[in-house]
């Protein structure tokens, strides 16, 4: 009887997942940790978007929190001192975000490697130092508060139980859209430019303009994330778009496992979890555990943990099924 | 008699100083077997990469169908019905042996980054039932159908290459340049892929072959071509190259001294 439980596993645990995600910000369940939560929410958003770019497609970014800051400041500043509608400043921020990524998208994916590592490195420390220079808009390296909360006609998104809703439906939507992409025929097209490019341009595929579209489509996902974080906080400033953030956002899709979309909310949970809660007290110290989880999963299982996870209990099921075949 | 499928004229290419193809007027003919030999460093693998558009041409140009390719980039290439395949396989590594050739009908469904991402779309829904399909009839083609849900890189050489042949059939050609397929196989897979390379020519596809094995060459060219150094400096039949004088010393006298 286990047996035939563990062949459906993938539905229950689906089933399970959801009921823990709709349950959990309830006061009598997970409600304490329900700011960690939504913050893990924010976080899995743009980490979809670097696993599809560096996991499938095989092009790294070290500078995603600057798309992540890109919406932040855009709907913080339309919001609050334009006193536009924050839905229209999200958008508006979106396809600011979109603009920038495509005029740069075109000469940066000439680089490959390390190089482009070093150019999207670059342009993630450009951001940082205009959100902290710009500070007649952005308020500075002191930021700026009183950011208001979204709306739907008359219902705010006040109290951080409907922000719980608002982040985590996005967030579903951003994943479902990943998965989809993953397994289509333009999905196919980015893993194949992860397999070979000279054969991807053999066989039609338009390496550099796929190569800009993941791009683009990686930093829209950040940049919703960082509109809805400003609209959760009411206040942002430089600190959560520096370069650490970016390498933080790397390591979450490291651990998630970087061709796995659904391994990107295990990757953010971690590291959210470490990072908010469990490596505080190690100051600025947490960057040497960083560097050493990085480290030590590239090395032992460069799948990702969540990956290798789940290979360790479909291995634990398949033996269950043989016992369960044999009696 | 056809028009012919590929005409180069003058077709040049260098690299700084270095000539790897100098002035070579060709003529292949449609839906024939063509063999390009030659020595190492002939310029054959030079040859496939100005007629795919990995490189510009230096001089001279290349019309295929009586179209000018000229300055058409590598990727658009596919859509104009010629595809390839490479010397060192170039398979998909991070997909199944039926996801490899799926990609390859890139060029023949259109769907996109939209329909892609909502799924429920009836357009997306119908191209992915084509292409798998039409993958998978290209897989039994070449004989690798039970292995279709493999990890590509999991197949051992000889299937590896049936597999990039398979792939580019995908993509619909009507001129298909194979770089060595014979490379590295043994006799019997030497065998199963001359019998592939028969049915494709069935199917009306030109084929355009660079390969060392010469019993494999005499076996399927209808025409062969001699490159050296650059230099066309023979065709004709198999049994004509073999006996011209210049051949035997640029290459046959080579293979011998092996």
């Amino acid at each position: 009887m286990l047996a035939k439980a563990l062949r459906k596993w993938p539905y229950l645990i689906i089933a399970a997942l959801l009921a823990l995600l709709i349950l959990a910000p309830f006061d009598w369940f997970l409600g304490q940790y329900r700011t960690l939560m939504i913050f893990i929410g924010l976080s899995t958003m743009v980490t979809v978007g670097l696993c599809l770019l560096l996991g499938y497609t095989g092009q790294v970014s070290l500078g995603q929190a600057a798309f992540y800051g890109l919406g932040a400041y855009f709907s913080a500043v339309l919001s609050k001192n334009y006193y536009i509608n924050p839905w229209l400043a999200m958008l508006i921020a979106a396809m600011a975000t979109v603009t920038f990524a495509y005029v740069i998208g075109y000469p940066i994916f000439r680089l490959r490697g390390n190089y482009l590592a070093m150019a999207t490195l670059g342009i993630g420390i450009i951001m940082w130092i205009l959100f902290r220079q710009l500070s007649q808009f952005t308020g500075g390296p002191d930021g700026m508060t009183g950011i208001p909360f979204l709306s739907i006609g008359g219902f705010a998104f006040e109290s951080s139980f409907r922000r719980y809703f608002l982040v985590w439906g996005f967030c579903l939507a951003v994943l479902l859209i990943s998965q989809n992409i993953v397994n289509s025929r333009t999905g196919r097209a980015l893993r194949a430019i992860h397999g070979s490019e000279a054969a991807a341009e053999s066989i039609g595929i338009n390496v550099a303009q796929f190569k800009v579209k993941i791009f683009v489509l990686s930093a829209v996902f950040a940049s919703l994330a960082g509109s809805l974080f400003v609209h959760h906080l009411r206040f942002v400033s430089p600190q959560p778009f520096d370069f650490f953030a970016s390498v933080k956002l790397v390591v979450m899709a490291v651990i998630g496992g970087l061709a796995s979309v659904w391994g990107a909310i295990f990757g953010a949970g971690a590291t959210r979890i470490l990072s908010d809660e469990l490596l505080l007290r190690f100051g600025e110290w947490d960057v040497v555990i960083y560097g050493a989880i990085l480290m030590l999963v590239m090395i032992f299982m460069p799948e990702g943990l969540f990956v290798k996870l789940k290979d360790i209990v479909g291995q634990v099921r398949s033996r269950f099924e043989r016992r369960g075949a044999e009696s | 008699m056809n028009e012919p499928i590929l005409v180069t004229r003058n077709l040049g290419k260098s690299f700084g100083g270095i000539v790897a193809l100098d002035e070579v007027d060709l003529s292949i003919e449609t839906g024939k077997i063509t063999a390009i030999i030659g020595p190492n460093g002939a310029g054959k693998t030079t040859l496939f990469n100005l007629i795919t558009g990995v490189y510009p041409v230096s001089t001279g140009e290349i019309h295929f169908q009586g179209k000018l390719l000229g300055r058409i980039p590598a990727h658009k290439r596919a859509h104009f019905c010629i595809a390839r395949t490479f010397q060192h396989i170039h398979l998909f590594g991070n997909m199944t042996v039926l996801e490899n050739v799926m990609t390859g009908q890139h060029p023949r469904s259109s769907y996109g980054f939209l329909e892609a991402a909502l799924r429920l779309l009836p357009k997306a829904r119908r191209e992915e039932e084509a292409i798998s399909l039409k993958a998978m009839r290209y897989l039994n083609m070449v004989g690798l159908g039970m292995h279709a849900s493999q990890n590509a890189l999991s197949l051992p050489l000889g299937q590896q290459k049936l597999l990039a042949i398979a792939r580019a059939l995908a993509t619909e050609p009507q001129l298909l340049l194979l770089d060595e397929p014979g490379a590295g196989l043994n006799r019997l897979e030497k065998r199963e892929l001359s019998d592939l390379i028969h049915r494709i020519r069935e199917l009306g596809i030109s084929v355009i072959l660079v390969e060392h094995d010469m019993p494999l060459v005499m076996g399927l060219a209808e025409w062969v071509i001699v490159l050296d150094s650059g230099q066309k400096i023979a065709e004709g039949t198999a049994a004509q190259v073999q006996k011209d004088q210049r051949v035997i010393s640029a290459y046959l006298g080579e293979e011998e001294v092996e």
